[in-house]
């Protein structure tokens, strides 16, 4: 078993790829924070807030950024939806704007000025366009919330024997601890979100729950899951809270 | 017609999931609150370090897709109003 690696500071993508964060270095600092349209207005909480003409415009410009905002974010997506023909990806995106621009006139009144009104806003259609996708991939598949069964757990396939008996052996170390330290709901919650790759939001709609109730409940779980694997010698900590994954057997006395 | 997912087995991919350091905590409101001045701060200077929102973005695949979207988006909306 390798050692967990350094992660790669968010903008630098771990898959070796471009990723999104990649962008940073093609455009100049300047021009990603300190630009702004020529007809946008120049306080667009005031001019959302107004009356009148002014207030039209700046809702049309507001839609408009919304529905650039939830076509990007589907078109980034658009992979995993069932059926990306134009016409059914128009509609997710004008529902999303829509949705996102209600979500977003709803808390206009928490803006406080911190970045750019672009920028804030433009999350608002990113999460709403990811949520609807990330719904639709799975709304003909089953969730199934199901417990370790450790007398049968499947092998994962690794590259030659001596990695596979390590991480068989780490697999059920976990395992093991799983049951140990780990309610029914939390092991249920984490399989299906880290071991069976059902996205949060997916399970957060079939459960009647939210996104943060999950992610709170996997935190939870991890937290019990590093401190029983410490005690049983697979894990230690190194001063700077990093750590390093290893056998038992591996591990110096006295390290953890 | 639906259909139910084959499970997975404990690879060492979802060891690391399940034994990543989340911690120190926070939520996936507070990012989504956070993140729009997090992207513009890493785009003005890529050394910027924010330890909670790294180790989150690290644990919630949802919230780090949308991090890194927000960020291209950003910098595509910069791009696209210089050539305006």
């Amino acid at each position: 078993m390798t050692a967990v690696k350094d992660e790669p500071r968010p903008h630098e993508p771990a898959d070796g790829t471009d990723g999104a964060y990649g962008v940073v270095d093609r455009v100049t600092r300047d021009s990603t924070t300190r630009t702004r349209s020529a007809d946008e207005p120049a306080d667009w909480v005031a001019a959302l807030t107004s009356t009148g003409p002014d207030q039209v415009v700046a809702m049309r410009q507001l839609h408009q950024l919304m529905l650039r905002a939830a076509a990007y974010q589907v078109w980034r997506m658009r992979g995993a939806l069932p059926d990306a023909s134009p016409g059914v990806v128009d509609v997710i995106v004008n529902q999303a704007a829509d949705e996102a621009m209600t979500a977003l006139l709803g808390k206009l009144g928490t803006f406080e000025g911190r970045s750019r009104f672009t920028t804030w806003a433009f999350k608002f259609a990113i999460l709403q366009a990811s949520c609807d996708v990330r719904r639709l991939q799975w709304q003909h598949r089953d969730v199934e919330l199901r417990d370790l069964d450790l007398a049968h757990l499947p092998a994962a396939e690794h590259l030659n024997p001596e990695q596979q008996a390590e991480g068989t052996d780490m697999a059920g170390a976990v395992a093991v601890a799983m049951h140990r330290v780990l309610t029914p709901h939390q092991r249920r919650i984490a399989i299906a979100l880290l071991v069976d790759g059902v996205p949060v939001d997916v399970l957060a709609q079939r459960l009647a729950t939210n996104r943060g109730a999950l992610y709170k409940t996997v935190h939870d779980a991890r937290t019990r899951l590093r401190a029983e694997l410490t005690a049983m010698g697979y894990l230690h900590a190194t001063p700077n809270t990093r750590t390093t994954r290893s056998t038992p057997s591996s591990t110096p006395a006295g390290t953890l | 017609m639906s259909t139910t997912p084959v499970p997975r087995p404990l690879d060492d991919d979802a060891v690391d999931a399940l034994l990543l350091d989340t911690t120190p905590w926070l939520s996936c409101d507070d990012c989504f609150a956070q993140i729009d001045t997090y992207v513009e701060a890493l785009l003005a200077e890529p050394s910027h370090r924010d330890t909670a929102m790294e180790h989150h973005l690290r644990g919630c695949a949802a919230c780090d897709e949308e991090a890194r979207s927000l960020t291209a988006l950003v910098v595509d909306h910069a791009s696209a109003t210089l050539r305006d």
